[in-house]
């Protein structure tokens, strides 16, 4: 076969598998635009903003705050039960709102992450002898308030493109 | 009008790499701002011990608090950048709607 004779039939056959993958791509293409189409509405991934757990958490910060001020005043403050008890319930009643809500597996799995932490912080106030040591107070106050700001940091991203909800820029 | 695959898919980049771009740079801006937080906290846990204000035991629990607040800001990047994904992809399919739904002659993406 003549040398341009084979390089036309190569030519040829390159342009024919390049329009196969075309069509093949498109395909794809139009089999997920159908999948979009039939759920009627744009692609979700994550849950919607809930404003329950976004004051419920603060509020938990905020009782959290109360206590780690009083131990700060006085090293010699002594464990509070009722300090504990009281978050516990308050942070169930946010892990089984987070449960039931569509698409809200990493909040929940975040507020787990929180119930932890002062299930932590419970077995450390027990034990600890007073005075409290003010660094441990304020390395235990950090890791429960960058948990608080995680979770509220998704919580508020959540808002999707509401022109009131604080950008996504950088916390502090 | 049949559609061309090539121009489709690059107006859909080109909608989504932007929001990518951006999402991408605040994460990172985030992550790097409370990683600093807790690896400053685990230093003051290191010296505590070492001035022996707080025993293993406590140390340890400390530790595990500043662990659990890892996985949290974690959390938080991943589900940043399942909105970003969903940003991006709705972006892109509505800079092709126009295209799609007239060449296919039905609302195909509503």
């Amino acid at each position: 076969m003549a040398p341009e004779r084979r390089h036309t039939i190569k030519a040829e056959s390159s342009n024919i598998a390049i329009k196969r993958r075309q069509q093949v791509v498109l395909g794809w293409l139009m089999i997920w635009l159908a999948a979009v189409s039939l759920s009627g509405c744009a692609v979700k991934f994550i849950g919607d903003y809930d404003a329950a757990i976004d004051t419920g958490v603060s509020d938990v910060q905020q009782r959290a705050e109360v206590y780690f001020g009083k131990l700060k005043v006085d090293p010699a403050t002594p464990y509070d039960p009722n300090f504990y008890n009281d978050i516990g319930a308050r942070l169930t009643v946010l892990k089984t709102r987070a449960h039931i809500l569509p698409q809200y597996p990493i909040i929940e799995q975040q507020l787990q992450e929180l119930q932890g932490q002062f299930d932590r912080l419970q077995t450390l106030d027990k034990g600890m002898t007073r005075p409290f040591p003010i660094g441990a107070i304020t390395a235990a106050e950090s890791a429960i308030t960058i948990s608080v700001e995680s979770i509220l940091r998704l919580e508020l991203a959540l808002k999707r493109g509401d022109k009131n909800a604080p950008s996504l820029g950088a916390t502090k | 009008m049949s559609l061309d695959a090539g121009a489709l898919g690059s107006k859909m980049l080109a909608a989504a790499l932007p929001i990518l771009k951006k999402n991408a740079v605040d994460a990172e801006s985030f992550a790097s701002v409370e990683f600093k937080k807790i690896a400053q906290t685990m230093v003051s846990i290191e010296e505590m011990l070492a001035a022996g204000q707080i025993n293993q035991q406590q140390a340890q629990l400390l530790l595990d608090m500043q662990k659990s607040a890892s996985r949290s800001v974690l959390l938080t990047l991943k589900g940043l950048a399942l909105l970003t994904a969903e940003e991006a992809i709705n972006a892109a399919l509505d800079i092709v709607k126009g295209v799609v739904n007239a060449a296919v002659k039905f609302p195909l993406i509503p």
